[in-house]
């Protein structure tokens, strides 16, 4: 099931976690100090993406499933 | 930029809590870690302006910490992490053993500070003689003395510790912050006008926080704050890598009548000796009770909390979950099953924006379920050090009372812990 992930640029803290789990999913950004979503984020297991923000230390990854579900919410919204 | 003891700004913060709370489940604990409207920045006497922490990065609260975060995370990259963990800190360590394990009764707690100290100089951003002793010593003293800075909430004496905090910053800025200022800030100035690359530049704290200071966000005017924050990370890196490895060869010692095999698995398998010290971590975390302040109304786990709270976070208790942890969570067992979902230390390194920065330093990568790690996993310094100490054969000092920081009521704490060499272990894996 495709997904659609955001970073809120604003709480991110550049932890590396996400990178580190999903790899094919997240970069780091270093001239920005954050993280944020690969394209191949969208086909990611949508179970591996909330575990994954529910683990982000800032709680800065949101998750919404294809049908507009909201899987996961951001610190900011 | 000697740094003066201000007097707190009157009513900046509350000198008394509408409350207090306790928390003592995994999850509680967990979410209120997690939770926006829950502050480090909660008391007078250590963390308003003008106290020993003003303005660090682990007291600091919202959109200045993060920021701060952004820029120091840097340093915690994996490709930093393996440089370190497998090409600088082996060597380092190796000599430094053959210099430190001499005698009858060798203190374990300062070696462990010692050897842990010379990563944590390098990455804090202070230029030390690695393998001078005299140094390395001076350098722990230091520690020592932001340790007790850092845990002033728990100290019996804290206007003493804080005496000491502030004369101690005034002789760390002079003899170590300011040279290495000098030094870092030559090299981005060079790297400015095109002379060097980016990879010439020194990477460290201190350098990150010099390239980034006019940012406002950091909120790094007062040089004195960029002091006090590359002293945490010193102290940070340093002490509690030193009361870890302690604290693991204090229960490898105690679970030897049940497991008389279990030195020579620490010595053979780097992974075993990695889950002995998450295991270590869980039962013996080097803040037993975290606390908070509660910044707004709030809830956690259905359970309302108002403004102005004191909340304290029993990590030792959310550690022994049984839920979690099995029926028998205060058993030292490194070999248990947890859930994947779970850390095996628990939360013994926090959780949420103020998760500790340096955990996969000390504690590398979560081990893998498996009997084997992948290529490039990261095991972690403290369970280097204890590899190779066990290998070397320490044992306890027989008759000789191991001693405890008395100074401070966290129980995972040690002045000093004596052992001896013994026969190594690990057969042909012991050097």
């Amino acid at each position: 099931m495709a997904a659609s992930v955001s970073i809120d640029p604003d709480y991110c803290i550049g932890s590396g976690d996400c990178v580190r789990v999903l790899p094919d999913a997240f970069e780091l950004r270093e001239d920005l100090g954050v993280s944020v979503p690969r394209a191949a984020a969208a086909e990611t297991d949508v179970d591996l993406l909330v575990q994954v923000a529910s683990a982000c230390p800032t709680q800065a990854i949101r998750v919404v499933a294809a049908d507009g579900t909201v899987l996961h919410r951001s610190n900011g919204g | 930029m000697a740094d003066q003891a201000d007097p707190a700004r009157p009513g900046a913060l509350p000198r008394s809590y509408a409350t207090t709370v306790e928390l003592s489940g995994y999850e509680e604990i967990r979410e209120a870690l997690f939770s926006p409207d829950l502050s480090r920045t909660f008391d007078t006497r250590s963390y308003a302006e003008g106290n020993i922490r003003d303005g660090i990065v682990s007291t600091a609260h919202g959109p200045m910490h993060r920021a701060r975060r952004r820029v120091e995370n840097t340093q915690f990259r994996p490709d930093k992490l393996r440089l370190y963990e497998q090409t600088l800190f082996p060597a380092v360590m190796a000599d430094l053993l053959d210099v430190l394990l001499v005698g009858d009764e060798i203190d374990l707690y300062r070696i462990g500070e010692m050897l842990a100290s010379v990563l944590a100089s390098r990455r804090a951003g202070i230029d030390i003689r690695e393998h001078d002793l005299d140094e390395l010593t001076t350098i722990v003293e230091f520690v020592d003395i932001f340790s007790q800075g850092a845990a002033i909430l728990d100290a019996k004496d804290p206007d003493a510790v804080r005496e000491r905090v502030y004369a101690a910053y005034e002789r760390f800025e002079r003899d170590y912050i300011r040279p290495a200022s000098e030094r870092r800030q030559a090299m981005l100035d060079a790297h400015a006008r095109g002379e060097i690359g980016a990879d010439d530049l020194a990477h460290d704290i201190l350098t990150a926080l010099l390239q980034h200071r006019v940012d406002p966000s950091l909120e790094l005017g007062d040089e004195r704050r960029i002091v006090r924050e590359v002293a945490t990370y010193l102290q940070g890196g340093t002490h509690t890598n030193g009361q870890t490895v302690v604290n693991a060869a204090d229960l490898l010692f105690a679970a030897l009548p049940e497991q008389p095999g279990i030195l020579d698995r620490v010595a053979q398998d780097l992974l075993f000796a990695q889950r002995v010290v998450h295991e270590t971590l869980r039962l013996r975390p080097t803040t037993p009770k975290i606390r908070r302040r509660t910044v707004a109304d709030t809830t956690i786990v259905g359970r309302s909390i108002p403004a102005d709270a004191l909340v304290v976070l029993d990590i030792v208790r959310g550690n022994q979950e049984p839920t979690l942890f099995g029926a028998d969570p205060d058993r030292f067992d490194p070999d248990r099953t947890v859930r994947r979902d779970i850390p095996r230390w628990g939360l013994s390194f926090g959780a949420g924006s103020h998760i500790c920065p340096g955990r996969s330093v000390a504690g590398g990568f979560p081990a893998p379920d498996g009997p084997s790690a992948a290529a490039d996993h990261i095991y972690g310094l403290v369970p280097l050090m204890l590899q190779a100490l066990v290998r070397r054969g320490i044992e306890p000092v027989p008759g000789r009372a191991q001693e405890r920081d008395t100074r401070t009521e966290r129980f995972t704490r040690w002045a000093h812990y004596w052992v001896r060499l013994g026969s190594p272990k690990g057969g042909s894996f012991a050097r």
